[in-house]
């Protein structure tokens, strides 16, 4: 099977790519890491049930793991309004997380031959969910203080230059779904210029 | 945590003088695409693609910008679904930049 093309606009508003078994391999391992990863800071039982109810979670102090604390970041540098802000949201933000995830999960695995097609919101949630992914990685390749150039100098043998490779295509899928769903929206802005 | 009287009463104070707006401010990241950071604006606050690509560039160039202005309540709505899509956001008070 040759590699994807990426996604490109079918019609009105269907976004349609086709993955390789390969590609459709990855990108489904990485779907499932970030739920698993979201998953270990489920809540657990001990607390309150009508506080879990209307979504309060125990969590007040952002995560001590790297990846997650860029996924669930604290809204306020103050650090009393970030940790009652986190009390009342990050449970919500942590399932909406999920929720792209396991969008991507879903037509991944409800695909035979490879082929998603993709309406508006599903669009988004691939969006949200390929970024959470490029967040994730960004953390282990260090991208803050590494250059572009230096990933791409990595050695054939460094672990990280298999997660680069990742990255970057990760970055051009998420970009050629991007151009497919601006060239919508400029259509959209025009067509409202045109009826007013 | 406990609040310390002179942070509830700053609170408080800023519950009653409704003239003084909440900010949403987005700062620079190394992972996010620029493209994706346009959309996520127009698409989030149905800005423009001229005005989003604006903000972005701002983000990009002096590594934050803000994007919306209102009540606290509001800013803290913006953040959350900002967060959604992954941008790095965090809510201020605009006397306080």
């Amino acid at each position: 099977m040759t590699a994807t093309e990426g996604f490109s606009r079918h019609g009105d508003h269907s976004y349609v790519a086709t993955f390789a078994d390969s590609e459709k391999e990855v990108l489904l391992n990485l779907c499932e890491q970030i739920i698993e990863l979201l998953a270990e800071r489920q809540d657990h039982g001990h607390e309150d049930p009508l506080a879990a109810m209307v979504g309060i979670t125990s969590h007040d102090s952002p995560p001590e793991d790297e990846v997650l604390h860029r996924l669930l970041p604290n809204a306020y540098a103050d650090e009393v309004d970030a940790s009652e802000f986190r009390r009342y949201t990050e449970s919500t933000l942590r399932q909406k997380k999920q929720a792209h995830a396991i969008s991507m999960r879903i037509h991944l695995k409800s695909s035979d031959d490879g082929t998603i097609d993709l309406d508006h919101d599903n669009a988004n949630a691939w969006l949200g969910g390929i970024n959470d992914i490029r967040l994730a990685l960004g953390v282990r390749l260090k991208v803050e203080n590494n250059s572009h150039e230096d990933l791409e100098l990595l050695s054939p043998d460094d672990p990280l230059r298999g997660v680069y490779a990742v990255y970057t295509w990760l970055g051009w899928l998420q970009e050629t779904l991007l151009s497919a769903l601006i060239d919508d929206a400029d259509e959209d802005e025009e067509s409202q210029l045109g009826s007013s | 945590m406990v609040k310390t009287a002179d942070k509830i009463e700053e609170e408080i104070r800023a519950i009653f003088s409704s003239d003084t707006p909440w900010v949403t401010v987005v700062w620079d990241d190394p992972v996010n695409l620029q493209t994706y950071v346009v959309y996520v604006f127009m698409e989030l606050f149905g800005y423009s693609k001229a005005r989003a690509t604006e903000l972005m560039l701002q983000v990009h160039n002096e590594g934050k910008a803000i994007v919306s202005t209102g009540s606290r309540e509001e800013m803290e709505h913006d953040v959350a679904r900002l967060h959604e899509y992954g941008l790095w956001a965090t809510i201020q008070r605009g006397d306080q930049l």
